[in-house]
């Protein structure tokens, strides 16, 4: 048969692939994706991003009920419908989907479903339901993506081990659940299952859950678990697992203490892996790194020149956000134009209750680092909308470059912190000052004025607040 | 409008078409280089000031053209923005006239361009939105190299567009050819590995000496003419009048002299005392008679200036030149004083030795090296004579001179040395 002839060819329609195919389409390149399963989005959409914030919103209410009685306003127990949950989030699914189809038609892109294998640098074969097919392409971009990693001592072959991926299918509400890993997916997913009724136990290896954000953060949503979970065990490490009958037995040790608990399901969450495996890689020149992700350049190109890669299966933060900035780099580097080396801002969110979101430099990195900020924090106990959102659990924060007042990083914990964060990433990538950001009139009531407050908080005059030690230069600036 | 030649720096009045790269009825974006020019120095991009369709160009390769000359006419563009074959809007870049400003204007921070780099304390990147970074990937711009104006140092498109307009204004300006470069070789050499070694940072003196020097050398071509002057008789009135002399608090230096006989030539012949400009190649003629004296100080070579010789008497040219002399051995002298000599003279004779060649001091066109004058049997009236000989070199510069006035030269100072009238060392009144 002859084999299809393509400039550019991506393999993986996820947030990284499918935003690549159509960019580089728009740009009047013939692009071919190429995907696997029936529903383009990939793990985004299909089990990662989408469906957790659906259930998450889902189970909101529960727990809206619950406090509003002091508010006044009571319920009565809520009664969960998980077959009508699942229909509802799958729906979304199905829409989303279909509307990355339906683009993908309208700009020329050719999609084909089936496994791709790389022949050599310019060939992909792709196992298609009506057999191979063969692509002759120009330009490969790789963003097949990651999966959940799945350490072989957990895998018994047992459904009640899940990873993300079947905890989003929501079989059933199990009595114990175990969280292995408190990173953001463990936290999130527990949230969902304790809302829903499970007993849950979140263990953690290291000293704190959500690695990566500032302890000041944390603080709030580690609060929370502790209300709304079994119990959060932090330097802890699971062992083994077994099956006991209709249970999971599971060995654990913590401060050289071993038990063996019993649960009616595990969700492990510890990390996730790249989708190399398979791809025919060994045929090309691209090469990989010793964690499995494929090494890139800054303008994503492979060790193969005719082969770039995106997203999670390029390694970095394993963010739809950044696979889809990563794929305009790629694209543009494709087309001649000269594409972003340069490190851009990454936000970072994660959706427990409270929500979590930073940009740019943390407090932590910059410690880390050695590297002289002034951090500027304004608590939402002061923010009246928080009172009246009823969630005074919040902290917005800034991170300021002193001799220039320059804002390197915000971090938000509190309601809705996912929303509040883009100011700060145009902040940053603006390269504003905490003056600007002070001088920029926010409405009232809203939870955005904590980003103003805090900024005001550094020059010492945050209406809302009082600060005795002032750390900008308003001083400076009344006595000229 | 038309579109004109802008002013592009000092010495870029004017230069050769070497390509044209737009053509009648294209239509152009605003920055977008119409043609490139070529002179001494470089050749440059002539960016649009404006965007339009080009209704006329009215230049063609080949042409010299220069300042202000029409190059094309265009009819402008609305400022509407952009829409790109993307469909999204591009960044419209803000109104600015656009030409080049005046050379004078931009020249002081031009050489503070060159040393700007951005740090911060923080190690990040200079602050700059998003789109001025894509800009600046784009021209390969270097964002660390351009100064921002707004606060905490934020680089703004004015901010890009200036550096990129100065840097355009360096590469047509004067380039006293980069001093440094000649002194270092491209590799280090390790002479420890013949034997121990000693290491010390060459002096700011030294390296100004060597990059002068340098220049010097491999710019003018040099002519070097030797002679000797019988200065007997000269020595016998300076032994007579030094005890006066010294009396009143001045030396009476061979040096002083020269200087005072050196004028005579270069009265007679004024190309000595004239300087070649490269950058205009005319030949600039000095109504004065400034004369460098090389004073060897502890540090190294320093040159200064002795001003109007031919209207000072000789005593008072003995007592400055002692003053000067002592004051730039303790480096007191001031940058003014070694600036403007038309001639340099290099008296090496207190020390010893005979003819050397001394190296044209540039902008001058000459230098005159004196040796230690002796006692030597020379032949006068067909007698064998024993008389005091000083033996001399003069170095010029053979852009502007040539050997038949060069020997002319040598000549008459001799005969000036040679036939020096007494009544130069007479005090007048004093």
């Amino acid at each position: 048969m002859e084999p299809l002839k393509t400039q550019i060819v991506v393999l993986g329609a996820g947030p990284g692939g499918y935003a690549a195919a159509f960019y580089a389409a728009d740009k009047g390149k013939k692009v071919v994706l190429v995907e696997q399963h029936r529903r383009l989005g990939g793990v985004c959409l299909n089990s990662g991003c989408i469906p957790s914030k659906a259930l998450l919103h889902s189970i909101q209410l529960i727990r809206e009920a619950k406090s509003s009685t002091l508010r006044g306003i009571s319920f009565d127990e809520p009664r969960i419908d998980l077959a009508r949950m699942r229909a509802w989030k799958e729906s979304i699914l199905d829409k989303l989907g279909q509307g990355i189809a339906g683009l993908a038609q309208r700009r020329n892109v050719e999609v084909l479903h089936g496994r791709g294998h790389f022949e050599d640098s310019r060939t992909l074969r792709v196992e298609t339901a009506e057999g191979q097919k063969f692509i002759n392409y120009e330009t490969g971009i790789i963003a097949v993506g990651s999966k959940p990693a799945m350490p072989s001592a957990f895998d018994l072959g047992n459904k009640r081990v899940m990873t993300s991926t079947e905890a989003l299918e929501l079989e059933e509400i199990p009595n114990g659940l175990l969280v292995v890993g408190g990173g953001y997916i463990g936290m999130e997913l527990g949230t969902v299952y304790a809302t829903l009724g499970s007993k849950v136990t979140v263990v953690e290896l290291l000293d704190s859950i959500l690695l990566g954000a500032d302890p000041d953060l944390v603080r709030p949503v580690m609060r929370y678990a502790q209300e709304a979970f079994k119990e959060v065990r932090l330097k802890t490490k699971v062992l083994k697992m077994a099956t006991s009958g209709r249970q999971i037995k599971v060995t654990m040790e913590s401060e050289k203490q071993r038990t063996e608990e019993l649960y009616d399901r595990v969700l492990v969450c510890v990390g996730r892996v790249s989708n190399c495996a398979d791809l025919g890689l060994e045929n090309t020149k691209v090469e990989r790194d010793d964690k499995g992700f494929v090494k890139v350049d800054a303008q994503k190109r492979t060790a193969d020149p005719a082969i770039f890669a995106i997203g999670d299966v390029a390694g970095g933060a394993l963010l739809a956000h950044k696979a889809a900035r990563e794929a305009r780099i790629a694209v543009d580097a494709i087309t001649g134009e000269a594409s972003s080396a340069d490190a851009f801002v990454i936000p970072a969110v994660i959706f427990t209750d409270p929500e979590v979101a930073w940009c740019g430099l943390t407090e932590s990195e910059a410690k880390e680092k050695g590297m002289q900020v002034q951090v500027a924090k304004f608590p939402w106990s002061a923010s009246g909308r928080a009172l009246t959102l009823d969630r005074p659990d919040g902290l917005t924060k800034l991170i300021i470059e002193p001799e220039t007042e320059r804002i390197l990083g915000v971090g938000i914990v509190g309601a809705g912190a996912g929303e509040l964060i883009s100011e700060g990433v145009l902040a940053v990538e603006m390269g504003a000052t905490a003056r600007d950001l002070a001088d920029c009139v926010h409405p009232h009531p809203t939870l955005s004025e904590t980003l103003m407050e805090c900024a005001e908080v550094f020059y010492g005059y945050s209406t809302h607040t009082f600060a005795r030690k002032r750390t900008g230069t308003l001083l400076k600036e009344a006595a000229r | 409008m038309d579109v004109k030649l802008p002013r592009l720096g000092e010495g870029a009045d004017s230069g050769i078409v070497v390509n044209i790269l737009v053509s009648e009825g294209d239509r152009i974006q605003k920055d977008q280089t119409i043609l490139e020019l070529e002179n001494e120095k470089a050749v440059a991009p002539i960016p649009s000031p404006v965007s339009g369709t080009i209704q006329k160009i009215h230049v063609k390769e080949g042409d010299e053209i220069t300042v202000g000359q029409v190059l094309i006419s265009l009819v402008e563009e609305e400022a509407a923005p952009q829409v790109s074959a993307t469909g999204k809007p591009e960044t419209t870049f803000e109104s600015s006239k656009g030409l080049p400003r005046p050379a004078a204007e931009a020249k002081e921070e031009a050489v503070l361009a060159k040393e700007y780099r951005y740090e911060a304390k923080s190690g990040v990147p200079p602050p700059a939105s998003p789109s001025i970074r894509k800009l600046a990937r784009d021209l390969g711009i270097d964002l660390t190299r351009v100064q921002g104006s707004e606060p905490g140092g934020r680089i703004t498109l004015k901010d890009v567009r200036d550096y990129i307009q100065r840097l355009q204004q360096m590469a047509f300006e004067k380039r006293p050819v980069s001093r440094e470069a000649f002194l270092r070789p491209p590799e280090s050499i390790d002479f420890s590995k013949w034997g121990s070694v000693t290491k010390k940072r060459m002096s700011p003196l030294r390296r100004t000496v060597a990059a002068r020097t340098q220049e010097a050398w491999s710019t003018v071509p040099h002519v070097f003419q030797f002679d000797e002057a019988d200065i007997s008789a000269l020595l016998e009135m300076r032994k007579k009048y030094a005890p006066l002399y010294e009396k009143k608090g001045a030396r009476l230096t061979l040096t002083a002299l020269a200087l005072k006989a050196a004028v005579v030539p270069l009265k007679k012949h004024p190309i000595f005392n004239a300087s070649l400009d490269e950058s205009t190649q005319e030949i600039v003629y000095k109504e004065y008679y400034h004369i460098g004296v090389a004073v060897d100080t502890e540090s190294g070579l320093i040159v200064p200036v002795i001003k109007d010789v031919d209207r000072k008497s000789l005593f008072d040219l003995s007592r400055e030149l002692g003053e000067v002399a002592e004051r730039t051995r303790r480096r007191e002298v001031s940058l003014g004083e070694l600036q403007g000599g038309t001639l340099t003279i290099s008296n090496l004779g207190g020390i010893g030795g005979a003819h050397f060649t001394p190296i044209v001091y540039k902008p001058q066109s000459a230098v005159i090296g004196l040796g230690q004058g002796t006692l030597k049997p020379v032949v006068r009236n067909n007698q064998v004579e024993i008389r005091t000989m000083l033996p001399m070199t003069l170095s010029y510069d053979h852009r502007l001179i040539d050997g038949a006035d060069g020997a002319r030269f040598i000549r008459d100072f001799v005969e000036a040395l040679q036939n020096f009238n007494e009544e130069n060392f007479k005090l007048e009144g004093k």
